[in-house]
C-alpha cells in the first residue's frame, strides 16, 4: 500500500520462548499514515508479538516487514522501563541516543512532558512517580523524538478509570496534533473504540478481521470477533426467502422472523448478529421495522447505560438504553413492549463462513 | 619502633596499596564485562559457568595460594617468568580471589534488571556504547558493591600473598603479612601499628566507595 508506514507481508513470527503463546501468521497488515489502528484480541492471541515484530524487535521467521518511517518508530511497552534518574532524563533518552546536545534535549523533553501534563515533575526522581505519572512519562518519551509511528502495548492497563479517561483524551489530542500513525494493542474494547480509526482482530496468532472501526463493529467476521466487539445478540438462523423489498427474511426461532439488508442465499444456515444498541424499544408502536410484542425480562444499569434483556418468542435479546431519562428510566421487568430493528442493523453471516 | 625492624610502616602501606590497587583494577576490568555478558547472554554451559563463579566466591585463599605457587614454581608452567616471591605473584593470587566476587555480584546486579531491559533499551533507540553505558549506569549500585566486596577480600587476605609473595622485607611485605610476622615474633607494638593502618585504609576506601554508591542520582 502506498500510504503504509509499516507493512507486514506473509509474516511468521515465533513468540519469545519465555512468553509462550501462538506462532504469529499474518498474511497482510498495513499501518497507514496518520491512522490509529487498534489491534484487539484475547490474552495470548499474539498481540504483543505482533507489535514487537512491527517495531523490529522480534525477528520474523518468514516474510517481511517494510517500514517507511524516516523519523523512526517508538514502542511503549506494557510495563515501561523507567531509568534511574530524573523524569527529565528519562524523557531525554531517545534524543540522547541520537546524539543530540544537552540543551536541545532538555528543551524538547520539557515540551514532550508538557504535552502530557507532567512538566512540573521534570526534576523528580522517576522511581517516585505514581502509576499514572509513569504512564504519562512513557508516552512523553515516545513522542519526544517526533517519530512517524507510535506502537502502544496495553497503554492504560494499570490505571484507574478516571485516570484512564483523562489519559485517553490527552493521547487523542497528541495524536491529532502530531499526525502520528499509531498501532495500539489492547484487550479493552472501550479503549480501542475511543481512539481507533481501524480495528484488527487477532485470534490464535492470525488476523480474524481487519477493517474500518464501524465495519468491524457492525459486521464482525465470525462469532469470536462478534463477542470481542460487543455484538452480544448472536443467533443461529435460516434464510427463508426475500420479501417484496428484496430484503432477506431470516427465521431465528420458530415464528421469529428478522429482515436483513445483508445479501444472502435463501435456504442457507446463517448466524445473525445484532448490536444491543440497535434493538430499539418502540414506545409508540409505529416503527415500520417492528418485530412485534416482547416482554422485559431483566434490567440492570450502571448509571449511564441501562442494559435490558427482552424475551421475544423463545429468544432473549439484549438492548442498551441511556439511563436516567424516558424509557431508560421507566422500563422495568415484566413490562410488555414492542421492539424494532432496522434491516441494515441485522448482520447475517453464512454459518460455515471461514475466517477472512 | 626500634631501628632493628627495618622497613617503615609507610613503605609497607604504600606497597599494599600498589599491589591491592593493581589486583582490584585487574579484577574489575576483567570481572565486570564478564559478569555483564554472563548476566544477559544465554548459551550452552552458562549454568555450569554461573555455578563455578558462585563456588569461586567461597574459594579458600590458601588453596588459591597453593595453585598460584604451583604454577609459578621454577618447574611449574609459568616458572620461566621468575615471578615467584614477587609483587606480580601476589597480584595474580589476589585477582584469582577477587574475580569470582566481582563476576558473581555483577551477575546478580544484571539479574535484578527487568527481563525485557535490553529490548526496551533497544526500543528507545539506544545502541552500542551508549547501551553499554546505560547498562552500567542502571547496575552501578551493584557494580560498586562488587568493587567494595573485592576490595575487602583483597586487603584482608594474608594466606595466599604470604605463600606466593614470601613476606620479603622491602619487596613483598604487605600489611597483612607484616602483622602475621610481627605477631609470631611477639612484637605486638609493630603488629598493632600495621593493623591500625590496615583498618584505617579499609575503612576510608570502603567509605569513599559507599559515598559514590549512595550519591544522588542524575
Amino acid at each position: 500500500m502506498d500510504d503504509a508506514v509499516i507493512a507486514a507481508d506473509d509474516l511468521v513470527v515465533q513468540p519469545a520462548a519465555r512468553a509462550g503463546g501462538f506462532t504469529l501468521r499474518i498474511r497482510e497488515l498495513a499501518l497507514r499514515r496518520g491512522e490509529v489502528l487498534a489491534i484487539l484480541g484475547p490474552n495470548g492471541a499474539g498481540k504483543t508479538t505482533l507489535l514487537r515484530a512491527l517495531a523490529g524487535l522480534a525477528l520474523p521467521r518468514e516474510g517481511a516487514i517494510t517500514v517507511h518511517a524516516p523519523r523512526g518508530v517508538a514502542l511503549v511497552f506494557q510495563h515501561p522501563l523507567l531509568l534511574a534518574g530524573s523524569v527529565l532524563w528519562n524523557a531525554e533518552v531517545p534524543l540522547w541516543a541520537r546524539g543530540i546536545a544537552r540543551r536541545e534535549r532538555s528543551r524538547r523533553a520539557r515540551k514532550a512532558l508538557a504535552r502530557f501534563g507532567i512538566d512540573a515533575l521534570a526534576e523528580r526522581d522517576a522511581t517516585t512517580l505514581s502509576g499514572g505519572e509513569a504512564r504519562r512519562l512513557a508516552l512523553a518519551r515516545a513522542f519526544v523524538a517526533e517519530p512517524d509511528v507510535l506502537l502502544l502495548d496495553e497503554p492504560f492497563d494499570d490505571l484507574d478509570v478516571p485516570g484512564r479517561e483523562v489519559l485517553v483524551q490527552d493521547l487523542a489530542t497528541a495524536i491529532r496534533e502530531t499526525g502520528i500513525a499509531v498501532a495500539l494493542v489492547t484487550h479493552d474494547l472501550r479503549q480501542a473504540l475511543l481512539l481507533a480509526d481501524r480495528i484488527a482482530v487477532l485470534s490464535a496468532g492470525t488476523l480474524a478481521q481487519v477493517g474500518a472501526r464501524d465495519d468491524v463493529l457492525r459486521r464482525p467476521a465470525n462469532a469470536e470477533v462478534a463477542a470481542l466487539v460487543g455484538m452480544s445478540n448472536w443467533l443461529p438462523g435460516r434464510v427463508h426467502a426475500r420479501d417484496a423489498a428484496g430484503l432477506a427474511v431470516v427465521e431465528v426461532s420458530p415464528g421469529a422472523l428478522l429482515r436483513s439488508a445483508t445479501p444472502c442465499v435463501p435456504g442457507t444456515d446463517v448466524w445473525v448478529g445484532i448490536r444491543p444498541e440497535h434493538v430499539k424499544i418502540d414506545a409508540d408502536r409505529s416503527d415500520p421495522n417492528t418485530l412485534g410484542a416482547a416482554t422485559v425480562e431483566t434490567r440492570v444499569s450502571d448509571g449511564a447505560l441501562v442494559v435490558a434483556w427482552i424475551a421475544w418468542h423463545a429468544l432473549r435479546l439484549r438492548t442498551h438504553l441511556l439511563a436516567g431519562r424516558g424509557l431508560g428510566h421507566t422500563l422495568k421487568p415484566g413490562d410488555g413492549v414492542f421492539i424494532a430493528v432496522r434491516p441494515e442493523d441485522v448482520h447475517v453471516l453464512p454459518r460455515d463462513a471461514a475466517p477472512i | 619502633m626500634s631501628a632493628a625492624v627495618g622497613e617503615s610502616v609507610v613503605a609497607i602501606a604504600l606497597r599494599t596499596l600498589a599491589v591491592s590497587g593493581a589486583a582490584l583494577a585487574l579484577a574489575v576490568a576483567i570481572g565486570v564485562p564478564l559478569g555483564l555478558a554472563l548476566g544477559h547472554r544465554r548459551f550452552p554451559g552458562r549454568g555450569l559457568l554461573v555455578a563455578t563463579v558462585n563456588a569461586g566466591m567461597g574459594l579458600p585463599p590458601v588453596v588459591v595460594g597453593l595453585l598460584v605457587a604451583l604454577a609459578l614454581w621454577r618447574s611449574g608452567p609459568l616458572g620461566s617468568l621468575g615471578w615467584m616471591y614477587t609483587p606480580q605473584a601476589m597480584v595474580i593470587a589476589q585477582v584469582a580471589i577477587a574475580l569470582p566476587l566481582v563476576v558473581g555480584i555483577t551477575l546478580a546486579a544484571v539479574g535484578a534488571l527487568p527481563a525485557d531491559f535490553h529490548l526496551q533499551v533497544r526500543a528507545l533507540g539506544v545502541r552500542g556504547p551508549r547501551a553499554a553505558w546505560l547498562l552500567v549506569r542502571e547496575t552501578r549500585r551493584g557494580l560498586l558493591a562488587a568493587v567494595i566486596a573485592a576490595l575487602g577480600g583483597i586487603l584482608s587476605e594474608v594466606g595466599a600473598v604470604t605463600m606466593v609473595g614470601g613476606n620479603l622485607e622491602g619487596e613483598t611485605r604487605v600489611l597483612t603479612s607484616g602483622i602475621l610476622m610481627y605477631t609470631q615474633m611477639g612484637r605486638f607494638e609493630s603488629a598493632l601499628a600495621l593493623a591500625a593502618v590496615l583498618l584505617g585504609l579499609t575503612f576510608v576506601l570502603a567509605a569513599a566507595l559507599t559515598a559514590v554508591q549512595q550519591s544522588s542520582r542524575r
